[in-house]
């Protein structure tokens, strides 16, 4: 038998009454309710945030009466966007004028093409290791996410003949559980073993790779020179990128 | 922005290169000046589609192998307009 809420809900006893609002909303992101598919939370304002959780108990009512789950996908989708778009006058860094274009001169059909992803895929035989921690699981990397995003990068290489069973992620930045349950998610392994068997591309590389897209900006900016030469000399020819 | 530092940086070493984004990262493509970018209407972590959606998924990464042919310039965006359905 169920008890009414009001009965039980003692301040003192049930939770932190100094607890705000804002308080509330902001530990989604890292903090004791951390989620990481809604650690933007953070980013709204705590009158936006109030009106997303109205929204969503509001369609949470309406799947009682038969209503759309996808309404609901879409509601949290939309907020997800408006909570990291930047405002009109808010400064970013790393924003620049130039818009570097190497034309792409030859078929794509008799191209290598070499597959990177931020999404921290590794192969079991692999682990990066980071900060010297064997084994790290996601639990421990989120309670790290500033090490690593004071840290460079490591890159990590998968071959494409590989065993998929063996593929591995690790990631403080975001959810993890979709790209658990089917790689092909963020990394298009698979997909693009598909498209070189229909002729659509040249080949895949030999070696796929990834990273942890949450680290130092300007450490990745001093590592990738040497990515790419790494990927020259691997004669790859044009790159899949695929940030989580 | 991780991403966007190695395809700024592929691209002026003469690697064309194609990016799939999610739509809340769409900002940083047009700030930093990615060469070619896929924007996805899908949440966070699910850039190329649903776990399991293999028609989705492979329509992403096609779309973004034809841009790498059609491009004509640095800072082309194709946004795809397919919902998020799981």
């Amino acid at each position: 038998m169920t008890s009414d809420p009001a009965e039980t809900s003692d301040p003192a006893e049930t939770s932190d009454p100094a607890e705000t609002f804002e308080d509330f909303k902001n530990s989604f992101a890292y903090g004791s309710r951390n989620d990481l598919s809604f650690k933007f939370l953070k980013g709204l304002s705590s009158d936006e945030a109030a009106e997303f959780l109205r929204l969503v108990l509001l369609e949470v009512g309406e799947l009682f009466d038969g209503g759309s789950p996808e309404a609901l996908i879409d509601l949290a989708y939309e907020w997800q966007v408006r909570a990291y778009t930047p405002g009109p006058d808010k400064k970013r860094p790393f924003t620049y004028e130039d818009r570097p274009f190497t034309p792409f001169s030859q078929p794509l059909s008799s191209s290598t093409v070499g597959l990177v992803t931020s999404s921290g895929h590794y192969d079991a035989s692999d682990d990066p290791t980071p900060f010297g921690v064997a084994h790290m699981t996601q639990e421990q990397a989120i309670e790290r996410i500033d090490d690593f995003l004071r840290s460079a990068p490591e890159l990590t290489a998968i071959r494409r003949d590989g065993d998929v069973s063996s593929l591995r992620v690790r990631h403080p930045g975001y959810d993890i559980r979709s790209v658990s349950r089917d790689p092909g998610v963020a990394f298009p392994w698979s997909h693009l073993l598909e498209a070189e068997e229909k002729g659509i591309i040249g080949r895949l590389a030999d070696e796929m790779y990834s990273f942890v897209g949450a680290c130092a900006q300007g450490r990745i900016r001093r590592e990738a020179p040497r990515w790419v030469e790494r990927w020259k000399e691997a004669g790859i020819d044009v790159l899949l990128l695929v940030p989580v | 922005m991780s991403v966007g530092h190695v395809a700024r940086h592929a691209e002026s070493e003469g690697i064309p290169t194609v990016t799939v984004a999610v739509r809340s990262f769409s900002h940083v493509a047009t700030e930093m000046g990615i060469p070619r970018t896929v924007v996805t209407r899908h949440p966070m972590g699910r850039p190329l589609g649903p776990p399991g959606d293999v028609v989705t998924q492979r329509q992403v990464v096609r779309a973004a192998l034809e841009l790498l042919e059609t491009a004509t310039h640095g800072g082309t965006v194709l946004e795809l307009e397919e919902p998020y359905r799981p």
